[in-house]
């Protein structure tokens, strides 16, 4: 662990990741999907992670996460760097209001119940849920979802944030404000992992990027010239 | 946090707490003593006495096993330790129970059963029924997380335990004695309802070592899963993720 450079935050060597499958249909049954993706990830930058569904930009997230182990390479974290993985809609309980579901999202990601309970009065004025924020999850839109999901995991204090397609809902104005929160805590000390089939926001947010295709990194290096060969090839395989 | 969750989430159904498990036992009685007529003195009681804490098992284990399979969501967003879920629904289940008890203790009250010393042997029952519980969720939460088919399994094995564990019938009334010693040795439900019942109804002292062997039994098994489910705690991710 502590064998890392000092700017490294995390480390994938020769990752791969595949899963038994139900249906024989991939390799016997395997489904390959990451194939040796190898990549460092610096303190306090913006890594932009872009691909079509399916290429493993979801399962490169949970293996960063620690939520998964690679099935062959190493992962490597700097010693009690936390990693929070943010997604939508998912792990919400239903029944709950948004209040006890952010406060349960924060303890989670190891807040005590203190520090959870002092930033509600936070997630609830950033998020704009107002009288909602009172209401059980079960009543939300999954823009509304999206929201406290959000702004709970943007509030919360980790090491590494890691987030998927995020900002994908939401309307145009909470957007705005989402992009903008996010690219507060990127120009202080923060490590982000940014997710996104959206090139322009990957853009507009990364400073460095990697394309995955079928399991491999295609492409690596700035933002936009990462994105503009993503752009090429998705246009090639279009037309 | 999860209990908090759990009590908000039941907010509008305390009184299924104890409507549920009560009319399990109004259909045992419908069917054992009214259709069936089995002519046993406080047919109710007896049924109670069995059905209650059988409830609690069966519901506990059922409930928990399928608990890392439907949390699928959570676990792909946090490493999170997998025994927390079925951990959740039992004490969610024990909440529930220590209702039910007090109930329970109120009907034999008033079918003069008075509590008696006697009733101090139902803190090791209870608590013996309890790691029973724990150590048969953990393995059905892992089993299901394999292969959910064993949900199946489960349900179907919590039937014949009900049938096997003397719930409606007794197991000291059996015609061939050997049959009762070999019910109350190898199934640890049939043995831990006769407890409940030889405390509650007759005043007797359970077979204490037979407890102190299956707490120590049922005691291990929990350490042991709860070590495997650490250890392959990103394995059962996996597996919840995607089998």
């Amino acid at each position: 662990m502590n064998n890392l450079d000092d700017k490294v935050m995390l480390e994938l060597q020769d990752v791969s990741h595949n899963y038994h499958a139900k249906k024989a249909s991939f390799d016997h049954g395997i489904h390959h999907v990451l194939d040796s993706v190898s990549l460092k990830l610096y303190r306090g930058e913006t890594l932009g992670v872009v691909g079509k569904n399916g290429c493993g930009k979801t399962t490169i997230l949970r293996l960063m996460a620690g939520i998964l182990d690679p099935t062959e390479g190493t992962i490597r974290r700097r010693s009690n760097a936390s990693a929070a993985l943010l997604s939508i809609g998912l792990g919400f309980k239903p029944n709950l209001s948004g209040r006890s579901n952010a406060t349960l999202s924060a303890m989670l990601q190891g807040a005590t119940q203190k520090q959870a309970e002092s930033l509600l009065e936070e997630i609830k004025a950033f998020s704009d849920l107002g009288d909602s924020f009172e209401e059980p999850v079960k009543t939300y839109s999954s823009g509304m979802r999206s929201r406290l999901g959000f702004t709970t995991a943007l509030m919360t204090d980790v090491a590494i944030l890691l987030i998927d397609e995020v900002l994908a809902v939401g309307d145009a104005q909470f957007r705005g404000k989402a992009e903008a929160a996010l690219r507060d805590r990127i120009a202080g000390d923060q490590t982000v992992v940014f997710v996104s089939h959206s090139a322009p926001q990957v853009a507009s947010v990364c400073d460095r990027a990697i394309w995955l295709n079928d399991g491999k990194i295609a492409d690596e290096g700035s933002a936009k010239s990462v994105l503009s060969s993503y752009r090429t090839y998705v246009k090639s395989n279009a037309g | 946090m999860a209990l908090k969750s759990d009590a908000s989430r039941y907010f509008f159904g305390y009184l299924w707490w104890i409507l549920e498990p009560l009319l399990y036992v109004c259909v045992f009685y419908v069917v054992f003593n009214v259709i069936l007529d089995s002519r046993k003195a406080d047919f109710l009681v007896f049924l109670m006495c069995g059905k209650l804490p059988f409830v609690w098992f069966s519901k506990s284990v059922s409930q928990a096993s399928n608990s890392i399979v439907s949390n699928a969501g959570l676990i792909g967003r946090i490493d999170i330790p997998k025994t927390l879920f079925p951990m959740a629904i039992i004490q969610e289940g024990l909440y529930k129970q220590s209702v039910v008890f007090l109930l329970l203790f109120a009907v034999l009250i008033g079918y003069e059963y008075m509590p008696s010393l006697q009733w101090l042997w139902l803190i090791p029952i209870m608590a013996v029924n309890y790691l029973i519980i724990v150590a048969c969720a953990l393995i059905g939460s892992v089993l299901v997380c394999f292969m959910r088919d064993f949900s199946m399994f489960i349900s179907l094995g919590m039937i014949f335990l009900m049938f096997t564990s003397g719930i409606f019938w007794d197991v000291r009334g059996l015609n061939n004695a050997e049959m009762t010693e070999l019910v109350l040795t190898y199934n640890p439900i049939a043995f831990i309802i006769d407890a409940y019942r030889q405390v509650l109804m007759y005043q007797q002292i359970p077979d204490a070592f037979m407890l102190i062997k299956i707490a120590l039994l049922f005691g291990s098994v929990i350490m042991l899963m709860v070590y495997a489910m650490r250890r392959f705690s990103r394995f059962l991710a996996l597996k919840a993720l995607t089998a």
